[in-house]
């Protein structure tokens, strides 16, 4: 007999059944055929049922491994995703450290670390602008370092910008926290003064006046230095241009008046 | 037997890196800033190179990468053509790359690294001493 999956009770009458059917007293059995047709029936049935079971069984071995593999791919994918986003997130913050740099190089002078030109020009505009809608006063100032070249001639360039970089921590020695300032070129300095009127403006100027006459160069007999003044206060409507024309008057007529001096244009 | 493909002679632009292959040596080098328009077609031509290369003759295979930057598309791409290395070594093939970076750009090296995680062919994160070339 075939070996089966069939169930105990299912053997049990197959084997009932065959030990009738191998009687020789029922040979003549009316119902034997019928009966015997009936057993190899069974027999098949049970077969066929051993062969669904058995390719069933291995659809479900070939879906778990079909899984597996997935699970495994798919994990493999993930950290290659991750890996690539590490990577590419590296070379995005490099490229904001090099925007950045480049916006510190385009705002700022390479040599005192003050605000440029370019920068001061840009906060200008603003501090006008912010000016007239509040309708406050501005003073704007430009200073020049007096002989300057003569600095230089004497001591060498590399003394000269020493000699700027001290200018410029007078220069914010004297300042207050909120007003504006940086290097407007060679030896000149640009100073903004929000919130304030031409008489205020004069004794904060005078005060960065004497700051800068702190300030000494060369060794053995050092020389002292000064700086010119020239500032004004915004009109209604002017632009940048404007005022700082004014202020250029102011700073021409102190260097005529024998320099290391505050001239003013009303 | 395979025959050789011709060889890779891609001048570089500013968004893509100038490529040269040499199929005698079985070098392979790659060099500038790579962000091209479509990164699959440009690493395409690479990728294929290589493929035909690592199907041919036993020769060793080397790359010599000088990129410095790379965007998103570009470093999957690379991390295909380096799986497609890992590959080879497995299967015993010489294979080998070499990353060279400025000296004064150490987050290029720091990439790199991050590149040779996972893989056990041999990676050389070398810093050039000048221009190279």
């Amino acid at each position: 007999m075939t070996k089966t999956r069939a169930s105990q009770a299912g053997r049990e009458i197959l084997e009932r059944v065959q030990a009738l059917l191998e009687d020789p007293d029922h040979q003549d059995n009316p119902l034997y055929e019928a009966l015997e047709g009936l057993r190899e029936y069974a027999l098949a049935q049970d077969q066929r049922l051993e062969r669904l079971m058995r390719i069933s069984d291995g659809y479900h071995l070939l879906e778990r491994n079909h899984t597996q593999s997935l699970a495994v791919r798919c994990d493999r994918q993930l950290r290659r995703m991750e890996k690539m986003a590490r990577i590419s997130d590296q070379y995005q913050k490099t490229l904001w450290e090099v925007t950045e740099s480049l916006r510190e190089a385009a705002n700022q002078d390479p040599l005192t670390g003050l605000a440029n030109r370019r920068f001061l020009m840009e906060r200008l505009k603003d501090e006008i602008q912010r000016a007239e809608r509040k309708d406050t006063r501005l003073a704007l100032c430009l200073m020049d370092v007096d002989h300057f070249k003569r600095i230089n001639d004497r001591f060498g360039h590399e003394v000269g910008d020493t000699a700027l970089c001290e200018i410029a921590g007078a220069v914010r020695q004297g300042l207050r926290r909120y007003d504006l300032y940086g290097r407007w070129g060679g030896e000149e300095f640009l100073l903004v003064l929000p919130q304030t009127g031409l008489s205020e403006a004069g004794a904060v100027i005078d005060r960065v006046r004497q700051e800068v006459g702190q300030v000494t160069v060369g060794e053995g007999e050092p020389l002292t230095l000064s700086a010119s003044f020239g500032y004004t206060c915004l009109h209604v409507g002017e632009d940048p241009n404007d005022i700082l024309k004014r202020a250029d008057i102011a700073l021409f007529r102190a260097k005529e008046a024998g320099r290391n001096r505050v001239e003013q244009e009303p | 037997m395979h025959t050789a493909i011709s060889d890779l002679d891609v001048p570089g632009t500013q968004s893509t890196p100038f490529i040269s292959s040499h199929w005698e040596t079985g070098e392979l080098h790659m060099k500038g800033n790579s962000y091209p328009e479509n990164s699959f077609e440009f690493f395409g031509q690479v990728f294929t190179w290589i493929e035909a290369y690592l199907a041919g003759d036993n020769g060793p295979l080397t790359l010599r990468l000088t990129l410095i930057y790379m965007n998103t598309s570009s470093v999957k791409a690379m991390m295909d053509i380096l799986d497609l290395l890992e590959e080879a070594h497995e299967q015993g093939r010489a294979v080998e790359v070499n990353w060279l970076y400025d000296p004064r750009n150490e987050r290029v090296m720091e990439m790199a690294e991050e590149f040779r995680e996972d893989y056990t062919f041999p990676f050389h994160i070398v810093p050039t001493p000048d221009e190279d070339d």
